[in-house]
């Protein structure tokens, strides 16, 4: 399987061939165009015995998909092109079986199918903040697609962090973390706007984008008509 | 202090290396991460060395602000104790950020949104770009910037400088910031007609010698644009 | 009168320079940007008045374009479309014709340019908007925009298979059939996931983003009204 990726970083589509018999895992909503020898299975996400409730809750909560598609390539070759729900960019991330990787809800694209999706993994009780910060566990072996609002910066830390919460795409084992306030005090960490940020520390790599959906969600927002409660 | 501007042009972010006694300054809520070493610092965003009545004024104007252009209310201050710290800045919107020298007496007209970040003794007053640009909605709310810093400003969608030749005409969505040598004046692009059916709203038409930086995208135009495919 | 796009794929901004006086460039309400000083306006309902407020109920544009019309000679006019995303221009000679997503529109170049609604289908075509299709027809430039970059698709005789809300414009020379995809497409809050098998030669143009997405991303972002009946 190998993944082109163009148009980035801002309007990134990634296109996947398939060799004949190969399958590809999706999120529901990338799906951009295809040819016309892929087979398509619309399921509920997740491992096999992953129930509706919880499907539903991690729609909720996570901001993901409630349903996974799967692509096989029938007859020859083919292709997928995919695309997340808002712009930026893309990256392969390369997935071995001695480091995990956790991707922050709407961060997953697609795998095939030596990825593993764990789907109970909680994540951080990120409640408080107001942002959802539900995470994805993925394991196995090959290719993950990520995807970023904004630009993509991979970061290979070996020390300390600090991070808005909102900017944070994904992380492999190695790095701990724990939600601390923006500034010293409970007053400032309100007024600064920063509200929660990640500490982040140790050994490993993160992805980080250079925007913060829920922040440009609330600027455009507020231009639009309004909504029936 | 250095500073890069990285991940341009769409989705722009603004990378701050910062020496010992260095500081920065930058819109609420724009810190995507900084190292350890570098402390933050909140406050009302009542311009440079504010006195005691500055200071209750720029509470009103803030809050004047926070209600016309949903702007912040609070600045904070980034600087370092160890020997270098680095912090990274972004702006809400998707766009360009650019960045401006200012001199003693020189004057930079921002839209109140288009602040970033600021460094030196820069100062930044509210003006409003006269009552019809309220009456229009469209609320031309400007910043006037001066003294002597960095400036960072950040637009939606790409950033154009257009010198202007004896006069140009800017829809006001589309406004980033201009030079403080240009008059201005908001109207509409032709009569009352044109105001209601052009769909271009309002307009600003600069006169003199000077720069204007202009937005590829408009907030309005999107909402207006994506009205339609929300759901009820 | 020349033209240069700039900012592309990012986000496309046009540049159309009168050279001469009397020249011009018509757009879709709402695209200009800046312009210089000696440049006129005209509005007008485009087709023609009731036709354009029929599109306007049905298919979601704006009734009304607007001409700039240069009064001196070397004038400028920046246009841009609404959404984040690429703009590219289709000339097109005389009789040959091309099929617009009617939100795609932005401006044209010349006088003798077509523009025609084209029902687009009992089901819809564009979910969520646009009923209609924009049939453009030759000799002229027609520019347009869509959200995220404009990616072409060559169709062969294998055909092809897209997603309607990523489709913007296709050449003459193309059919398609639609239905709904894989049962399910996605849980939209704002319309039907529909997918169109193509057929036949031609060139799609496929945005690499779905405005319906971006919709339900940002409907809990909305105000709140404040009335609660109904």
């Amino acid at each position: 399987m190998q993944f082109e990726l163009n148009y980035r970083p801002s309007h990134s589509l990634a296109t996947a061939h398939l060799e004949p018999g190969e399958t590809l895992r999706a999120e529901a909503s990338a799906m951009v165009s295809m040819t016309r020898n892929l087979e398509v299975h619309t399921s509920f996400r997740g491992r096999p015995g992953a129930g509706f409730i919880q499907s539903l809750k991690r729609g909720f909560l996570g901001g993901e998909s409630f349903f996974t598609n799967t692509f096989t390539a029938v007859s020859g070759k083919g292709h997928v092109s995919l695309a997340p729900k808002l712009c930026g960019d893309m990256i392969v991330h390369e997935l071995t079986s001695s480091h995990e990787l956790f991707i922050q809800g709407s961060g997953y694209v697609a795998a095939p199918d030596s990825v593993e999706l764990d789907t109970r993994w909680q994540g951080f009780k990120g409640f408080l903040s107001g942002e959802s910060l539900f995470f994805l566990r993925a394991l196995g072996h090959g290719p993950v697609l990520v995807n970023a609002f904004g630009a993509l910066e991979t970061i290979d830390l070996d020390g300390e962090l600090i991070l808005d919460t909102g900017h944070l795409v994904a992380f492999t084992t190695g790095l701990e973390y724990e939600i601390t306030k923006a500034s010293d005090g409970w007053i400032d960490s309100f007024l600064s706007g920063e509200g929660f940020v990640l500490r982040i520390w140790g050994r490993g790599r993160l992805y980080v984008q250079s925007r913060n959906p829920a922040e440009y969600g609330k600027v455009l927002g507020r231009n639009l008509p309004a909504r029936q409660q | 202090m250095h500073h890069t501007i990285e991940h341009g042009p769409a989705f722009a972010w603004l990378r701050i290396q910062l020496a010992q006694g260095d500081s920065i300054r930058a819109e609420a809520g724009a810190m995507v991460m900084r190292t350890p070493n570098v402390h933050m610092e909140t406050h009302l965003n009542a311009g440079y060395r504010p006195g005691i009545f500055r200071v209750i004024w720029a509470f009103f104007v803030a809050l004047l602000r926070k209600l016309l252009g949903g702007e912040t209310m609070f600045l904070n201050d980034f600087s370092t104790t160890g020997a270098s710290g680095e912090v990274v800045l972004a702006p809400s919107l998707a766009g360009s950020i650019v960045h401006k020298r200012l001199q003693p007496g020189q004057r930079l007209f921002v839209q109140a949104g288009g602040y970033l970040a600021s460094t030196g003794s820069l100062d930044t007053k509210v003006r409003f770009g006269g009552l019809r640009t309220l009456l229009g909605g469209e609320g031309l709310v400007l910043l006037e910037c001066s003294g002597e810093g960095d400036l960072f400003v950040n637009a939606y969608g790409g950033i154009t400088p257009i010198e202007v030749r004896g006069s140009l005409t800017v829809d006001t969505g589309h406004i980033v910031a201009f030079d403080g040598t240009l008059d201005f004046k908001v109207g509409s692009v032709g009569g009352m007609k044109s105001l209601f059916l052009s769909g271009e709203g309002l307009v600003c038409r600069f006169f003199g010698q000077g720069t204007v930086y202009i937005q590829s995208r408009n907030v309005t135009s999107l909402a207006s644009w994506i009205s339609p495919m929300l759901p009820g | 009168m020349k033209y240069e796009i700039e900012g592309s794929p990012d986000y496309g901004l046009l540049r159309v320079t009168l050279e001469a006086p009397g020249e011009q460039v018509v757009a879709e309400s709402g695209a200009m940007v800046a312009m210089d000083s000696q440049v006129e306006i005209q509005t007008s309902a485009r087709g023609g008045f009731l036709s354009a407020a029929k599109r306007k109920i049905l298919g979601g544009e704006s009734i009304f374009q607007n001409t700039f019309i240069a009064k001196a000679a070397g004038q400028n006019v920046w246009l841009a479309p609404a959404p984040e995303g690429d703009l590219r221009a289709m000339a097109l000679a005389r009789g040959e014709t091309f099929f617009l997503q009617s939100g795609a529109y932005v401006a044209h170049l010349g006088a003798e340019l077509k523009l025609d609604t084209k029902w687009g289908g009992v089901k819809g075509f564009f979910s969520g908007v646009g009923l209609f299709l924009l049939k453009v027809e030759g000799p002229g430039t027609v520019f347009f925009g869509g959200y995220g970059a404009l990616h072409p698709v060559v169709v062969g005789p294998e055909g092809y298979t897209a997603d309607t809300g990523h489709i913007v414009a296709f050449s003459s020379g193309l059919d398609y059939s639609l239905r709904s995809f894989g049962g399910m497409k996605g849980l939209f809050l704002s319309g039907e996931g529909l997918i169109a098998d193509f057929g036949g030669h031609g060139t799609i143009y496929l945005q690499t983003r779905d405005p319906r997405l971006l919709a339900d991303f940002l409907h809990p972002f909305r105000p709140v009204s404040s009335s609660n009946n109904s």
